[in-house]
């Protein structure tokens, strides 16, 4: 289950971002602002820009805290016309290091994105796992006619 | 609201002398304080309207009294109007431009600062129309201007510390509600996981800060139709959220959090 490690792919009006930082909390809001930006220019709705953007602010602080030190943080964004989606990951600190999902960050994750998942795999080089998680949303909110209070029909898988 | 108040009744002909006065009398002085001593109710009940959004009360009290001042010296009776439609948009104008001005927290264009004004104005109205949040390219048709501005607007509302011009006054609204769509927040929220003691960090929260997060991640509301309950705009929520969640984040034990 390994990434595309180059850009090759600008094929289907593909646009790829790719954001390199040291995995530190401190440059998460220079990858949110991409994520933002990149959402705005791709005109979302607001709504969906600023949730682009807490989701990639929540993905990327809960991976910084599994991390290993002096590791990187590599954010990929994939733009599509109604659609962008992001694969945030970083080194694991420990081997069997994952993003649990029954936290409240998931919950605000899993709000806030249309689709999320953990995604593991392995990082070239040294051949250390990576801990990642992908995210994907949609240009808009889907019209849906639900107005508060409605309880969500799918359980939070707890 | 008229010269017939009772309150202020007595100031209107005082009103009328202090317009007729010659800018040199030496009368001028002493009647101007005598109004602005009547009127200066008028600016307090202002002030605290725009109060609680981060702006110390002193503080809008004094600007709302320039504004009064301001008010009463280019008040002109003999225009037909009275003195408070006069009054109060003037002072409440003064109490704007100060958060114009200060509620920057980085230094903001006074183009991108109006600009930012004219999207949440045109975002309420769009919301409404369309029923979701508008899209930047629907927000730049409305205003007559490059989608690349409006772009340049979003970016600066993110500059933005405390609140928004436009949604200010529209405080008190809603709050009726907010209990019923908490309640029903508040039944999703005993699903979550109770090891993450999230309850008690919530109750933490402001009020609206915490009403806020309930609706957006136990209510499976929108931010735009948060708004609309709220009574504030939707970049005004986007930026309570944001806020609020990263002080969730620093208040959640980190090992609960990934596990």
């Amino acid at each position: 289950m390994s990434e595309p490690r180059h850009l090759d792919e600008t094929l289907d009006g593909v646009s790829t971002v790719e954001v390199r930082t040291s995995a530190s909390a401190a440059l998460i809001p220079t990858i949110r602002a991409v994520a933002s930006d990149l959402a705005a220019r791709a005109d979302f709705d607001l709504d969906a820009i600023s949730d682009l953007r807490m989701a990639v602010d929540e993905a990327c602080a809960t991976l910084v805290d599994v991390a290993a030190p002096r590791s990187v943080l590599q954010c990929t964004f994939q733009v599509r016309p109604e659609r962008i989606q992001v694969l945030a990951e970083v080194q694991a600190a420990q081997p069997d290091a994952t993003v649990s999902t029954d936290t409240f960050g998931w919950r605000v994750l899993k709000t806030l994105a249309d689709e999320v998942e953990v995604h593991h795999g392995t990082a070239g080089e040294d051949g250390r796992g990576t801990v990642g998680i992908r995210l994907d949303k949609r240009a808009g909110v889907l019209t849906q006619s639900t107005s508060f209070p409605v309880p969500r029909p799918n359980g939070e898988g707890r | 609201m008229t010269g017939a108040d009772p309150e202020y009744g007595h100031l209107v002909p005082l009103l009328e002398q202090y317009a007729a006065l010659d800018p040199d009398d030496p009368r001028r002085e002493a009647l101007r304080d005598r109004l602005v001593t009547g009127f200066l109710p008028i600016a307090q009940h202002i002030a605290r309207r725009f109060s609680n959004r981060g702006e110390p009360l002193d503080d809008l009290v004094q600007v709302a009294t320039v504004g009064l001042i301001n008010a009463i010296d280019r008040f002109a009776p003999d225009r037909g109007s009275d003195f408070f439609s006069f009054a109060v948009p003037t002072i409440s104008g003064e109490v704007r431009r100060h958060f114009r001005d200060l509620g920057w927290s980085m230094r903001v264009p006074r183009r991108l600062k109006d600009l930012h004004v004219s999207i949440n104005a045109v975002v309420a109205d769009l919301s409404q129309t369309l029923g979701r949040a508008p899209k930047p390219s629907e927000i730049a048709e409305r205003l007559g201007v490059p989608v690349a501005e409006v772009l340049e607007g979003l970016e600066a509302s993110e500059a933005y510390r405390s609140s928004s011009l436009d949604e200010m006054l529209s405080s008190e609204k809603g709050s009726a509600t907010l209990g019923e769509l908490v309640g029903a927040a508040d039944a999703e929220l005993d699903r979550v996981d109770h090891r993450q003691a999230l309850r008690p960090v919530l109750a933490e929260l402001a009020p609206r800060e915490r009403t806020i997060v309930l609706l957006r991640f136990f209510g499976n509301m929108t931010q735009t139709q948060i708004a609309e309950e709220v009574g504030i705009s939707q970049m005004h929520v986007s930026r309570l959220l944001s806020q609020t969640l990263d002080r969730l984040r620093t208040r959640l034990d980190p090992e609960t959090r990934a596990g």
